[in-house]
Order: C-alpha cells, then structure tokens, then sequence
C-alpha cells in the first residue's frame, strides 16, 4: 500500500554525515593522561551519522526515497560516504573537498553544506536533510541546525521517528526534549516539506509489514552491490564547483578561534582519601561495614 | 604602544556592540535551573565588566512565552538588569523556527535598547555578548539564532572570563599582534574531559577580509554555574517586545506533548552504584557483578557517558537496561545527591565529577590510583572490577547476616 502511494510523488533525501574517530573499544586509543591518541585511532563514519543514514534508508523503504550522502573533508572522508551508502541504499554521494575549507568552525562548515545541498537538488529541491545529533569529537550539535538556517528550511532537532504525507507534503515527527531538572518530554509535531531533521541517538524505525520488509532486504542488498563500486556514485566538488565565496568558508569564513588547549587543571582534593587495597579481604570488611552503616542510617531517618 | 589604526577599530567595534543577553528557558510556568545559573554567572561577569570598563552595559534576559509577566519579575530577581520579553500564542512551546525569528529580532531591535539604554540607542546593531543554555532547546537556538545573527558561537561552555588579548593569527590579523578588547574567553571541556579548549570570536582585522563577528555567543553547560539568591528587593525595567510574526513562521505546528517519567529513579534511591569504562576486560559479566551490588546496596544504577555509546559487546537485555542515555551521571546527563555514592571502573573526568560531588559519602574502585576520581572520593579500592566486586558482594553479605542476628 504504502510503496504504491509512494509512486504519487517522489522524495528527495539528503544526509549529511562525518567521518570522526572509532570510539568502540579496541579501535580508540586513549594517552596515558587520559586524552585521545588520534594517530592510533582509526575513523570511522560517526555513529550518529550511522543514525541519520538508517533514518533516511527508512524514507526508501517507506517511500521510495532517493538518498544522496554528503560530506565535508579531505578525499579520505570518502570512507563515511561508503559506510553511509551500505546503511541507507544511497543514490549519489558527495564529496565537498578543497584546502580552503579547512580548519572551519561550525557557521564556515554549515555554509559549504549549504551550497552542497542547494547544488544536489539542482533539478529536484531536497525534500529533507537528515544530520546526526552531534559529531562524537567536536560534539557541538550546531552544524545541522546552522545549515538548516542557511538553507531556510524549517529545523526540527532530537527527532526520534517520522513519517511523511507524501500527498500534503507534510512531515510528522516526534521529538526527545531533554531539559535538566525537568522531567523528558516527547511531542509531535507536524511541518510542511522541506525540512532539516537531526536524528535523536534514539531513534529506531519499525517495519511493519512482509511487504516493507521485503523491500528493505531487496534494498539492502542492492546497498552491498553499489558499495563495491562506489567510485561510481561519488562526485567530488571543490569550492569553485560549489560556488561557495571563499570568504565565508574555512579559517577565513570561521568567526570563532581556538585560542588554547591546555589540561583540565585538577582541583583540589574535595575529600581526605584513604586508600584501600582491593586484594585484602579486612580492608574490604570495612569497606562493606561502612556501606551497612550509610544504608541503615538512611532507614532510620 | 597601539597603533592609530588599532584605536580607531576598536572605537569602531565599540560603537556597535553592548549589553550581554541572556536567553532563558522555562517550562509550564516556572523557570528552568539553567536559566537561573547563566543570569548568576552573567551578573558576576559584567559585575566585574562594570567596574573595569564601562558601568552602563547591562544583563539583559530575554524570555519568550505566552502569559509570562510573571517570570519576567522573578528574572529580575535572579540577576537581570532588564528583560526582554515577547508574548504570542505560538510562543508557548519552543519551536526553533518562530523562535530563532523572535530572539534575532529582539538582539537587532534599537527601540528596546533606548528604553533601558538611551545613549546607546542610536548606535546599537547587536549584543555585545550572548547567552543560550547547552540543553536540547537552547543548543538548537543558538546555532540558527548566531546563523541568523552571522556570528560566532561555542558550545558547552563551563568557564568564561572577559579580558583584553593581545591576538596573533594568519586569517584574523594577517600575522600581526593586534589588541582585542572586552573579549569573552569561552572554556569547554572536549569530550574525553581532560582538555579544556578556549574558543573566541574575533573580528576580522585582516586588511582583505575586514568583518565584525557579533555578539560573541555561547551555549553552557546546565548544573555548572551556580544561581545568585532570590533577591526580591533588586529592581530593573522590564520591557515588552512586540515580535513581527508572520503566518510562515508558524509553520511548524505542536500537535502533542507528553510528559516522560523516568524509570531511572536516582532521587528516593539513597545509594548509586555506577560503572564507566573499566567494564572492558569482560564487561557483561562485570555490569552482572555490578548490578548484584546494586541489589545488595539497595542502589540505583548510574554510567558514565562513554558507557552510554554502547561501545561493549554485551547481551541486548544488559545494554537495554543499562546501557542508556538516561543512567548517565554527569554533565550529559544527571547530577545527583545520594548518601553514598560508589564508582566502578570510571577514572572521574571533570563531567561526571560535576554530576556526582554532591553526593554524601563516596567510594571508587579503580585500577589507576592516578585517576582523578582519586581526589572526588572517601575511599579509593585500587583494584579490577573482576576481582573487587564479587569480594565485596560476599563482605556486605556476611557483614548483613552479623548485623541481622545482632539486631535480633
């Protein structure tokens, strides 16, 4: 049912995503001083990315959806792009590389995506772009939404599923509120396409019929065919294609610095430590002894 | 010795920027925390602007809503000099879109200015200085809002200090060491938690790319800063901002709210028991130790945030349980107060001590005696997790069964 409304109308998909470090154990590598040893930890595509792309293959399914994949960095990012492709069946992947958008901060980069988005929809508007929550490095989660507003399209931040009415045009998307000190809060809410969604690391997508389920498998096993050949999707743009000016991207374009980096100093001790030996079972007597004590003090008050 | 070029950009800087504005969140009425801790934080640094540069720059709140007057009295109270406020219908939640419009009108309006500041009012273009909260509408906000704005922006901030920097740097200054005043040093921790960055937002000086980035903005980080009293005897001009909404910013439509409970309850619980990255060597049969001690203890159970990405090769009924953003004791995510706190395998960055300091009595257990949490604890057990847990399990429960016969 739902495969042949999808025929109504067509959907144009975009995903921005990021090549960052592999944080999984046994593929990061931490200093001694506890900070990251990037030249010991391989890059993977980000696990949000990873989100967004599952996000966007669920518009396939459902939809008919065609995907392009979209990154910004130097040629080794095309490693995202392919791990992207195998999760959402993508369609086209771009690559947006040239010296001079290196070292951008998040409104420099968001301007170089922008022009991307506006350059793959050429022919066809991109109907919505899907981002991660966040990068696991840069952890900012300002890029999707700074595209977005460059780009004019509404922006609906922490979404945890969707669906599209491909008649209306309308998206209806719930999304995770997370306040401190408040209880979560979930709502709904409907916009007219085109939209700007980040994807909450929540988010799950449930297939519910033999018919949709087979029409993921088929996708996905056309996605391990087109990564083989990958090469064939990818087109890469420097700033020139893209139009971008260059006084607006990369370390030009960048309003913020890096001023330093420097360790966090550690404060002062908080407590008087005492140290315990974890192999001696008196100590550790004592150490459960005053864990009775805490607990029954609490029953009692 | 500056140069006359320098002085005279400054003067043009100057003549542009004021006011730091603070924008607050609330929720059904009531202010959130973090809307009281960036007015606490924004009082004590323009306390100390005002008395080194200039005492007519003000804290300015800016709050949008419907049915807010209330509020805005009480953010007097809490630090602002003035408060900005807009009142519509489609104001009521926050949605990014009306929003992002309202608060970019608002930090562009001169009327508003010439209210509370008049000899400024001629002159104003943008704040000098931005506020917004790291949370999951502020976070948002602040990235289209500093878009729109076409300025610079830093993210969960916890330290800011306002200083005069002498600026070397190829793209801002063309290589030549110019003098930057009034600039506002944004401190965030990176995500490992041991580096601290120092981000600023310069104007362009660069002969070739001249360009003026602000307000100098920033989003902070919920729980670090800490809130002034209630003062109900501070005044300051409370101001109301007619917003021009139009129908295309209405677009996006609430149609449900609903109110989550959390089945992560670190409030009754008295004692929290928490594991961080030390699960590694065997973490399924570590998180099962783990979780029996909890049972002992009568604990909740708490994570810190790496264990959150789920980066462990565990059985799916673990990670569903435990593995879950809302168990995370820190900064991403709760901050708690239990009696005793006790942290295995977590070597304390700076997030997670913010989310656990306050908690009574505290107990790690840990491998490296030189991990911080060495310094955040009462008692420090230097040993595996493999090893201390199952041992410490069987002490509590023989030390249980000496207790119940003496009590009997």
């Amino acid at each position: 049912m739902e495969i042949a409304e999808s025929m109504v109308a067509e959907l144009n998909v975009a995903v921005l995503v990021k090549l960052e470090p592999d944080f999984s154990e046994g593929s990061v590598s931490y200093n001694s001083d506890g900070t990251l040893n990037r030249a010991e930890t391989k890059s993977i595509l980000g696990p949000h990315s990873a989100i967004a792309s599952a996000a966007a293959f669920y518009a396939k399914v459902m939809y008919g959806a065609k995907i392009s994949i979209a990154t910004m960095g130097p040629q080794v990012a095309d490693l995202a792009l392919r791990q992207a492709q195998l999760i959402s069946d993508a369609d086209s992947l771009h690559l947006y590389s040239d010296r001079i958008f290196a070292g951008a901060d998040t409104l420099a980069t968001a301007e170089v995506l922008k022009a991307g988005i506006i350059k793959m929809g050429d022919k066809s508007r991109i109907d919505i772009v899907f981002s991660g929550h966040r990068a696991s490095d840069g952890e900012t989660g300002q890029t999707g939404p700074q595209t977005a507003w460059k780009l004019g399209y509404p922006f609906l931040g922490n979404v945890i599923s969707y669906d599209i009415d491909l008649r209306e045009r309308l998206v209806r998307a719930k999304r995770l509120i997370t306040l401190r000190g408040t209880p979560d809060i979930i709502e709904e809410l409907i916009a007219p396409l085109p939209v700007f969604i980040t994807i909450d690391p929540s988010y799950k997508y449930v297939l519910n019929t033999v018919s949709l389920r087979l029409a993921s498998s088929k996708y996905q096993r056309e996605a391990q065919i087109r990564v083989r050949s990958y090469k064939d999707y990818l087109k890469v743009f420097n700033a020139q294609q893209l139009g971008v000016e260059p006084n607006l991207v990369g370390l030009q374009g960048s309003p913020t610095i890096v001023y330093k980096v420097e360790k966090i100093p550690r404060a002062k001790p908080n407590r008087r430590t005492e140290l315990v030996d974890g192999s001696d079972l008196v100590q550790l007597g004592r150490v459960a002894e005053k864990i009775h004590e805490v607990v029954r003090r609490r029953r009692d008050s | 010795m500056k140069s006359e070029n320098q002085t005279n950009e400054n003067r043009f800087a100057e003549n542009y920027y004021y006011h730091l504005y603070v924008v607050v969140e609330h929720l059904d009425g009531k202010l959130i925390p973090v809307s009281l801790e960036m007015l606490g934080e924004a009082r004590r640094i323009m306390d100390n602007f005002n008395s080194r540069y200039n005492s007519n720059e003000k804290v300015v709140a800016v709050v949008l809503g419907n049915n807010i007057k209330e509020l805005c009295e009480e953010l007097i109270f809490y630090g602002a000099d003035v408060v900005i406020y807009a009142e519509d219908q489609s104001l009521e939640y926050p949605v990014n879109l009306i929003d992002t419009k309202v608060v970019s009108q608002i930090a562009r309006d001169n009327a508003c200015v010439s209210k509370f500041s008049p000899e400024y009012s001629e002159s104003f273009k943008k704040p000098r200085y931005m506020f917004f909260s790291a949370d999951s509408i502020g976070r948002h906000l602040s990235a289209t809002v500093l878009a729109e704005l076409e300025s610079g922006l830093a993210s969960d901030i916890n330290k800011l200090v306002i200083e005069d920097l002498e600026i070397k740097h190829e793209h801002k200054t063309k290589g030549q060491l110019i003098k930057y005043e009034k600039i506002l040093e944004m401190y965030r921790p990176d995500f490992s938690g041991f580096l601290w960055t120092t981000i600023l937002c310069l104007d362009n000086r660069h002969p070739a790319n001249l360009r003026e980035y602000h307000p100098q903005a920033c989003s902070i980080i919920p729980g670090v800063f800490a809130p002034l009293r209630r003062d109900p005897a501070r005044d300051g001009a409370i101001i109301k901002f007619n917003a021009k909404i139009e129908d295309a910013d209405r677009i996006v439509k609430i149609v449900s709210r609903q109110v989550i409970e959390s089945s992560v309850d670190f409030d009754s619980h008295k004692t929290v028991v928490s594991f961080g990255r030390g699960i590694k060597d065997a973490p399924e049969a570590n998180i099962r130790s783990l979780v029996q001690l909890a049972k002992e203890m009568d604990a909740e159970v708490g994570i810190s945030l790496p264990i959150s990405k789920r980066a462990y090769p565990v059985s799916d009924a673990i990670a569903s349980l435990y593995m879950i953003p809302d168990r995370v004791i820190g900064t991403s995510g709760r901050k708690i107060a239990p009696a005793l706190y006790l942290a295995t395998g977590i070597s304390g960055a700076v997030q997670h001590i913010e989310g656990m300091k306050e908690a009574g009595f505290v107990i790690a257990i840990n491998v490296d005696t030189d991990s911080p949490i060495k310094d955040e604890c009462d008692i420090f057990i230097k040993g595996r997790m493999e090893d201390v847990l199952p041992a410490l399990i069987e002490q509590l429960k023989t030390q249980k069964q000496i207790l119940e016969v003496s009590e009997t």
